[in-house]
């Protein structure tokens, strides 16, 4: 069996990193890693390199413009994007492993195995065009995230994270693949092109109704929408901060590519009006509850965890719009969101905070110690809240003002007044970092640890920063490179 | 041969006593069971459709599903087995340290 050129560049964005992930763990066959330096330094490099170098060869694809495809694997813009997308959080990721696995003194190279994996599948999830691949990659991506929550294996509270995520994700990828079912039964056919004009029929066959909101309940369950989020704060808090801020960056972000692939297939107006109530209903709940929770924490990661639940919000809101405009306005939002917030988790790892000291009171004054971090983090802070001249409220506007134009004025209030509400939560961690004193107990403890350093953690960390600046000063470029060009090429709209 | 509504019920069956399971039970093991149940009542209906249908790509769907559920249960065991070690107990109702 040959291989045409061209198909081998459609897997090669796939194989990279799978390559990576295979070998990584010869490196854990060495008992004594935990005291041998060069072997850490060539794992973590050698997920770097994987990574740089799948990321080089998909953006090079996509200054090309071209969209290979290899049976029912389309690495077309929407794949590509995802490639990018998954590969810079998986890079900002591991970056920051580093630092983290060191302060909790567990460094193994399973982990980075695991994370590369999950990436593969990922990928997979977002150039599926058929149910087989769709579903592989769902379960691809999921299954070595369970083993991530639980990687630092000293505390209990690791795994309880692992097991709820666990027990409640395969719970959805059950109800996931038996909507595919109902779907294949329905239309004999595993293609998502065949199935999104069967859904768009008139009348449609109310055992594929049934089976799009099994499968709908699936994405869902993945971008944590309300009422499918009640893991996501135990599992955020559980998990090691730098998978954590993976986990809510590209877990949401590839679920969304991969349904907008399922809706954009081609679903006319009668079928997707019954999905997009169903969204709006939901994109509401989520809003205001994620909201609403996220006001009442006192740990950072559970507050940033809420925070992510009402990021799915407003991502739901551009679907709900369903316009081009409003979909490109999605892809320029997981663009900001990525950079905010893999820099708003990494500032746990950058200050050094392991285990449950993950609170605010933790970090009150801290920013005068490490004052381009803490500026850093409060760019990421101010970019979620949405305050004008940064990332964040590019996106937002672009989703709110397409939300107007479809006449959802009252959904665009609730998000606007949802946002306003957000700036007091978002705000309280530059206020904990600069503006607070740390009780005396707190600051002798502190002078009793040894000087945190997190060099990469904290490049990381600016290099986040600095991109929030950059894709708020410059929107119009970043929207029209990626943006724009994932919905001209690969969404063939039928209104 | 048996009719396609009659794999149908059956598989409807099976689905809901996973769904049941997952919903009431509070030992981590027998969720995961369910869990079992819940996909082997979408690899029944996979087979049975791919039949109906005489297309192919239902049967190799069910065949990789099985092994997708393996290295689910396996990743989920070892989480299972890990718990005890630390908490001695699987009831879920009682691993209740992240709260909030």
């Amino acid at each position: 069996m040959s291989m045409s050129a061209g198909e081998l560049s459609a897997i090669l964005p796939l194989l990279i990193p799978a390559l990576g992930a295979c070998l990584l763990p010869l490196a854990a066959l060495d008992k004594d890693q935990e005291t041998v330096k060069w072997v850490r330094g060539a794992m973590f490099f050698m997920a770097l390199f994987c990574l740089a170098g799948g990321f080089f060869y998909v953006t090079r694809l996509w200054a090309t413009g071209a969209q290979p495809s290899y049976g029912a694997l389309h690495m077309d813009r929407i794949g590509q994007y995802a490639g990018i997308f998954v590969m810079v959080a998986a890079a900002l990721a591991v970056l920051q492993l580093w630092d983290h696995l060191h302060q909790e003194g567990w460094v193994k190279g399973e982990t980075l195995s695991l994370l590369l994996f999950s990436v593969v599948g990922m990928i997979l999830f977002a150039s599926a065009g058929n149910l087989i691949l769709l579903f592989l990659g769902l379960e691809l991506l999921s299954v070595p995230l369970y083993a991530l929550t639980a990687t630092v294996r000293l505390r209990a509270r690791a795994f309880e994270g692992g097991m709820k995520y666990f027990l409640t994700g395969a719970v959805a990828a059950s109800c996931f693949l038996m909507g595919s079912v109902l779907l294949y039964g329905v239309t004999s056919s595993l293609d998502l092109a065949v199935i999104g004009r069967a859904l768009g029929a008139p009348r449609p066959d109310p055992l594929a109704l049934a089976g799009a909101a099994l499968v709908l309940m699936g994405f869902l369950f993945k971008i944590s929408a309300v009422p499918f989020h009640q893991w996501t704060p135990d599992v955020y808090e559980a998990a090691p901060h730098p998978i954590s801020g993976f986990m809510s960056v590209a877990t949401k972000g590839v679920a969304v590519l991969a349904f907008m692939r399922v809706l954009g297939a081609g679903v006319p107006a009668p079928g997707s009006l019954r999905i997009q109530s169903a969204l709006a209903v939901v994109a509401m709940a989520t809003l205001i509850l994620g909201n609403l929770a996220a006001l009442a924490q006192t740990n950072i990661k559970r507050m940033l965890a809420y925070s992510s639940i009402s990021h799915a919000g407003y991502i739901l809101l551009g679907l709900v719009a369903g316009t081009p405009a409003a979909y490109s306005g999605v892809l320029f939002y997981l663009l900001a969101y990525l950079a905010m917030n893999m820099g708003a988790f990494g500032i746990l790892t950058a200050l050094g905070l392991v285990g449950d000291r993950t609170t605010f009171d933790q970090v009150k004054g801290l920013g005068w110690k490490r004052p381009d971090l803490a500026i850093a983090v409060t760019l990421c802070m101010l970019s979620l809240a949405g305050i004008p001249p940064l990332a964040g409220f590019y996106g937002k506007y672009m989703i709110f003002k397409e939300l107007i134009l479809q006449g959802h004025v009252s959904m665009a209030v609730v998000g606007v007044l949802a946002s306003l509400v957000s700036v007091y939560y978002y705000l309280r961690l530059p206020v904990a970092l600069f503006l607070e004193k740390p009780s005396e107990k707190a600051e002798r403890e502190a002078a009793e640890r040894p000087a945190i350093k997190a060099p990469l953690a904290g490049a990381a960390l600016l290099v986040c920063g600095v991109l929030v600046v950059a894709m708020g000063l410059f929107p119009g470029t970043v929207y029209k490179v990626f943006a724009l060009r994932v919905v001209e090429n690969a969404f063939h709209f039928v209104r | 041969m048996v009719s396609m509504n009659v794999v149908l019920f059956i598989s409807f069956l099976l689905f809901s006593v996973g769904v049941a399971g997952v919903l009431i039970r509070r030992n981590a093991l027998v969720i995961l069971m369910c869990v079992e149940l819940m996909l082997n009542a979408a690899n029944l209906n996979l087979v049975a459709f791919a039949r109906h249908s005489g297309t192919v790509g239902g049967q190799a769907f069910a065949l990789l599903v099985m092994g997708l559920a393996a290295a689910e249960v396996a990743i989920g065991l070892a989480l299972v087995v890990a718990l005890y070690r630390k908490k001695d107990t699987i009831q879920v109702d009682q691993i209740d340290l992240l709260k909030g």
